[in-house]
């Protein structure tokens, strides 16, 4: 197709009818974001393709939207935004290949001179486009007159600090906790000092815990419980007791799917620990627990991978009690016994405790005298030799 | 009825399927011609110079709408494949089968009239033909107007022939890329008689000329520019690619192709120097000019974007489709051409 500049614009635009109904039908507002985000960089590209491509065969498609995904997620990850992966994908293949569709077939059948007159669409198409255009235009104007307040935090708050309702709260010291009691939350860059859970998030989801410190929590670093949380880039250390768990996530299986990424955590009791909860753990770091330092437990369906688990007293990582474990590419160095002469607790890398299922592979257990084991009706299952 | 079509090839059936996928019913539509089977002069070409695969690629069918091609219609991943990359052309066979389709699909013998036009004449209300009429929108699709036969007495590569031993082949365009590899492979020497080396290229015309983005500047051009673009482009061309290159450069190296400039006495000479150029070669096309003075440049009708004759379409329509047809399209005598043409002339017999 030689498209003019015109065609292009109007095909695409038209085209986004099908990401727009999916996201308008997620009723959720980050949807109509990435789909607005998708669009202006499309449309930004449009102006270059019109300029390099005179004509632009079929299968210059598949390189030109890897070119586009990697703008989006580039974009996505510049802007510092958390939308959830998974669907960013779902959403850019939706709107890629309905514009192969619409561009391919639909387009030339509603419109006979679709080709030769470069894709454009005539008055109804344009109408279409324009269309498009507004709802987005419109969306993102709702979105931002409805979105979640943004308070900044100057200098250091007298907590415990109570949010009921969607906020954003950014930077400033909170001494004594953050207790979160509502949906569609985010901290960002926030640091909490003491307190008896550093940030408590209860039967609540969407929230967003970005780059935030705890420091001298009493139980808990971060608790999660009956919710969906989203934990990127966090640190938790200087436990003020010794019965500190760095981040828990628990009882929350009803609720979608937690993360936890990119955080570090030190001296706890338990470095970061799920309880019948699905919960991605990736990338984290966690040093000197004294007694686990990841925990996937209680019927939990968690994924550990690329973790870094340094001098743990007692195991490294263990998956526990019925869960169904998917252990991968993480690394657990000077694991060591705990003095209690329990060979389940005898500095063991990777563990399988109690009736629980962990698929492993890629993991490289260093100077842990217990290696990987499992106890008590468990089992581990592997891909690959060595595992 | 009001609408007439005048020719009966595979442009008039283009047209007549726009007009039919258009909601107009076939008995509004009269079509003038000789051949009661569209196909018939085509797949007689098409027949003597062994074509197996069309130039075009997947959008040179003749149903009105692009898709689906010819490509979905093979059942075949590798076909759908090769359309995305532009390497797909559809076996003539296909063509053939789906082009009959089209004819019974669209009733095409319902809008049949056997009859040569003589004579175009400009009426209140639309146009006779020899008399009859008036019809309100007329396109004319008379085709190529003869075989183009520099040698006397010489075979036709559009004309059905055997090959002798040595052969002369006459030109350098897409009728003679296959009559050399037809020689070849039948076991005769070839001599190929050409005035220029031919051009490789894809399609008849580079594609951007095959839409709006190509179109519009040439368009916009001078008629001078306009008629240098067209006789730049009817230059012989034959698409680029192994299947045309080795067997010519193994007959090379064994001796039996050749390359001359003037014919050399063989035995057999095959002109495969396509048609006679212009519209003065056909006698409706030079009469309707004379008629009614309409403009020319060179040996092309002057036409509007649209394929119209601008002079005459005023309320009523007159387009030019086919080769005669290349002022508005320069690629008029391709599918796609016939299908531009169709497409502007069914938007204009839309309204009543």
């Amino acid at each position: 197709m030689s498209y003019t500049l015109r065609g292009r614009i109007q095909s695409r635009l038209a085209a986004a009818v099908s990401p727009l109904v999916v996201a308008l039908a997620l009723q959720r507002w980050w949807a109509i974001e990435l789909v607005a985000l998708m669009l202006a960089i499309q449309l930004v590209l449009d102006l270059v393709y019109d300029r390099l491509l005179a004509y632009q065969p079929a299968w210059l498609a598949l390189p030109l939207g890897a070119l586009e995904l990697g703008l989006v997620y580039g974009a996505v990850r510049a802007l510092d935004v958390m939308w959830p992966l998974g669907w960013m994908l779902a959403l850019f293949g939706i709107a890629w290949l309905s514009g192969q569709i619409f561009a391919h077939a639909i387009f030339p059948r509603a419109r006979l001179e679709y080709g030769e007159s470069g894709g454009e669409l005539g008055r109804v198409g344009a109408a279409t486009a324009v269309a498009v255009a507004v709802t987005l235009v419109g969306g993102l104007g709702a979105a931002y007159a409805v979105r979640p307040p943004t308070v900044h935090l100057h200098g250091t708050v007298q907590g415990p600090l109570v949010i009921d309702h969607a906020e954003t709260l950014v930077g400033g010291v909170v001494r004594g906790g953050i207790v979160v009691r509502a949906s569609h939350v985010t901290l960002k860059h926030v640091t909490v000092v003491g307190g008896q859970y550093g940030v408590d998030v209860e039967h609540a989801q969407h929230v967003m815990i970005d780059h935030v410190r705890v420091v001298r929590p009493v139980l808990d670093g971060i608790r999660a419980l009956d919710a969906g949380v989203m934990i990127s880039d966090c640190s938790v250390t200087s436990p003020a007791g010794g019965l500190v768990t760095g981040i828990l996530i628990s009882y929350s299986m009803g609720r979608p799917m937690s993360m936890v990424e990119g955080c570090t955590i030190a001296g706890t009791r338990e470095g970061i620990a799920t309880h019948s909860s699905a919960v991605s753990v990736m990338n984290n770091h966690v040093v000197g627990t004294t007694e686990r330092g990841i925990l996937l437990g209680e019927m939990s369906m968690d994924m550990a991978t690329h973790n870094t688990v340094e001098g743990a007293k007692g195991i490294g990582i263990i998956c526990m009690d019925h869960s169904m474990c998917e252990i991968e590419h993480n690394t657990v160095a000077a694991t060591q016994p705990d003095g209690n002469q329990d060979p389940t607790r005898g500095g063991v890398g990777i563990e399988a405790f109690f009736y629980a299922e962990a698929k492993l592979s890629h993991n490289t257990v260093i100077a842990s005298p217990g290696g990987m084991r499992a106890f008590d009706n468990s089992i581990f299952t592997s891909t690959l030799p060595g595992m | 009825m009001r609408i007439a079509i005048v020719g009966s090839g595979l442009a008039s059936l283009a047209a007549y399927a726009t007009l039919r996928h258009r909601g107009v019913p076939a008995e509004e539509i009269a079509v003038f011609g000789t051949h009661e089977d569209p196909l018939e002069v085509w797949r007689g070409r098409a027949a003597a110079i062994r074509q197996t695969r069309m130039r075009s690629e997947s959008e040179g069918h003749l149903g009105a709408a692009a898709w689906p091609g010819l490509a979905l219609h093979e059942r075949d991943p590798r076909a759908w494949l090769a359309t995305a990359a532009n390497r797909y052309h559809p076996p003539v066979a296909l063509f053939l089968r789906h082009a009959e389709r089209v004819v019974a699909r669209t009733g095409w013998e319902r809008s049949f009239v056997q009859r040569r036009v003589e004579r175009l004449a400009a009426v209140d209300g639309g146009f006779e033909l020899d008399g009859d009429g008036p019809f309100r929108h007329v396109l004319l699709a008379t085709g190529h107007p003869g075989l183009a036969r520099p040698i006397p007495g010489a075979v036709h590569a559009y004309e059905p022939h055997d090959y002798a031993p040595q052969v002369t082949i006459v030109g350098a365009g897409m009728a003679a890329a296959h009559e050399w590899l037809n020689a070849l492979a039948a076991g005769s020497e070839v001599v190929s008689v050409r005035r220029r080396e031919p051009t490789r290229r894809p399609l008849n015309v580079p594609r951007p000329l095959l839409t709006k983005r190509g179109l519009d500047a040439y368009h916009r051009s001078s008629p001078e520019e306009h008629a240098a673009t067209l006789r730049t482009l009817s230059q012989p061309s034959y698409p680029p690619g192994a299947r045309w290159d080795e067997p010519l450069r193994a007959a090379e190296r064994e001796g039996r192709f050749k390359v001359a400039a003037e014919v050399n006495g063989a035995p057999q000479v095959i002109c495969a120097t396509g048609f006679l150029e212009g519209f003065s070669h056909d006698p409706l096309l030079a009469r309707l000019v004379a008629e009614h003075d309409l403009p020319t440049h060179d040996r092309w009708i002057v036409l509007a974007p649209d394929s119209t004759v601008p002079a005459l379409t005023n309320g009523r329509t007159l387009t030019i489709a086919g080769v005669a047809g290349q002022w508005a399209f320069p690629a008029a005598d391709t599918i796609a051409g016939a299908k531009y043409a169709a497409r502007a002339f069914a938007r204009r017999c839309r309204t009543r």
